[in-house]
């Protein structure tokens, strides 16, 4: 049975637990105020930018872009999505699980096959994978504490131009998708080649007669790529924030947790504290009461 | 003198909005200007300098890497990659990026990919200097 002392050793010791987790979660917090802002921020952009290219498209039907033909394929990159830090419940496990489930289901015969790739963004998924999974071309760790555009921009860079190239002809993203601060959506996106959502009820464009310049398919040309970025840009700023969003629910029940261990210790403690003192009371009254009797 | 309505947004914040007399743009074809009551206009512009004549009748200018523009009943509506005021151009920094660029470009190893990147970067330096008024 555990001593007084050995008890009083673990609360003390999950006290600081508890101390630990209640500031992780309140930096996570902070920090999620902020990246939901970034990814505010982000919003008008991507939205304005998505809504050209898709009325444009509606209307310009016969365009001419290796991004958006759809072609045979052969090859095909998986982006997988993660956090660089632990400790925020089960957000990566979610990722690497639907990614297993890939590798093993759909995409079983691209692995079978040798044509398949994997791009780790965030220092979990990279770690997991570059040990199981011997095609893990791009590795990036660490970007999202100063998470940047640049990064977005370079990565996109690199895929369109292997894309471009016929080394990949697919791309799809998993990620966590943030939909509350205790929800995130594990969400599975096609990148490459772009799928877009041709819009028929009240088109603006149709309706109004623009001047382009140079001419549709070059303005297509040129928004596609920027479009490319925004979609990179929106599902880092995103995974970011439902990361944090985890972390931060995940903390609080920790410490929960913690408070309720306390408190059970705390009786248990008491309880045998308790027990020691009638037993010490017993042996001093039946004591006196031996000496009474002789 | 009748105003229009701007807003430039990039990909990390909304830059400007409000009302403005008229504003210029380096747009791929030609740099025009956009006043009151200008034709629907939808275009793609290019690394160039951006200038804002404000309600008060101020110039502001900016530096630009390129993007799409559209104007439509009055209203300006400019999606950039990057976008920064006169005031904010950091020139030695710029100069610095102008002389990676240039070294990049000299160097043995070309890599296509890494040679449009640098003409790129090459672009954008010259563009700031050359709005901040500094002599390269």
């Amino acid at each position: 049975m555990a001593t007084l002392r050995d008890i009083k050793g673990r609360i003390s010791g999950i006290k600081s637990t508890q101390q630990i987790t209640k500031a992780m979660k309140m930096v996570a917090a902070a920090r999620l105020r902020r990246a939901q802002e970034n990814a505010l921020n982000a919003r008008p952009y991507s939205k304005k930018i998505t809504e050209l290219l898709n009325n444009l498209l509606s209307i310009e039907k016969n365009i001419e872009n290796d991004l958006i033909k759809e072609r045979e394929f052969k090859n095909i990159a998986v982006i997988v999505v993660t956090s660089d830090r632990g400790l925020c419940g089960g957000f990566n496990m979610n990722i690497i699980r639907t990614v297993e489930d890939l590798l093993k289901g759909e995409y079983s015969d691209y692995v079978s096959g040798d044509n398949l790739e994997l791009y780790c963004i965030g220092k979990k998924g990279a770690d997991y994978f570059s040990k199981r999974f011997n095609k893990v071309p791009g590795n990036y760790s660490g970007i999202f504490s100063h998470l940047k555009f640049d990064f977005a921009a370079k990565l996109i860079a690199d895929l369109k131009f292997k894309f471009l190239n016929h080394e990949i002809d697919k791309i799809v993203v998993v990620y966590n998708e943030f939909k509350s601060v205790v929800t995130q959506n594990v969400r599975i996106e096609q990148l490459l080649p772009i799928k877009p959502e041709i819009t028929t009820e009240d088109n603006k464009l149709d309706n109004v007669e623009y001047i382009y310049e140079p001419d549709k398919s070059a303005i297509i040309n040129s928004l596609l790529p920027k479009y490319l970025n925004t979609q990179m840009w929106k599902i880092l700023l995103e995974s970011y924030t439902a990361e944090l969003g985890a972390r931060m629910t995940a903390m609080d029940m920790a410490t929960e947790n913690a408070k309720e261990l306390i408190r059970s210790l705390q009786l248990t403690y008491n309880k045998i504290r308790q027990a020691s003192i009638t037993t010490e009371i017993i042996e001093i009254v039946s004591g006196a009461n031996s000496l009474k009797e002789s | 003198m009748k105003l229009l309505d701007l807003e430039i947004i990039t990909p990390a914040m909304k830059v400007y909005e409000g009302k403005v007399h008229s504003v210029t743009i380096p747009g791929t074809v030609g740099s025009f200007q956009v006043l009151y009551n200008h034709a629907p206009i939808l275009s793609t512009f290019e690394i160039g300098k951006i200038i804002i004549e404000d309600e008060k009748e101020v110039k502001h200018e900016y530096a630009t890497s390129g993007g799409t523009v559209e104007v439509l009943n009055n209203k300006i509506l400019v999606l950039a990659e990057a976008i920064e005021a006169k005031e904010e151009i950091d020139a030695e920094r710029a100069l610095e990026s102008l002389k990676r660029a240039k070294e990049r470009i000299a160097s043995e190893k070309k890599e296509e990919i890494d040679l449009t990147r640098a003409e790129g970067s090459l672009q954008r330096a010259i563009n700031r200097l050359k709005i901040v008024g500094h002599s390269n």
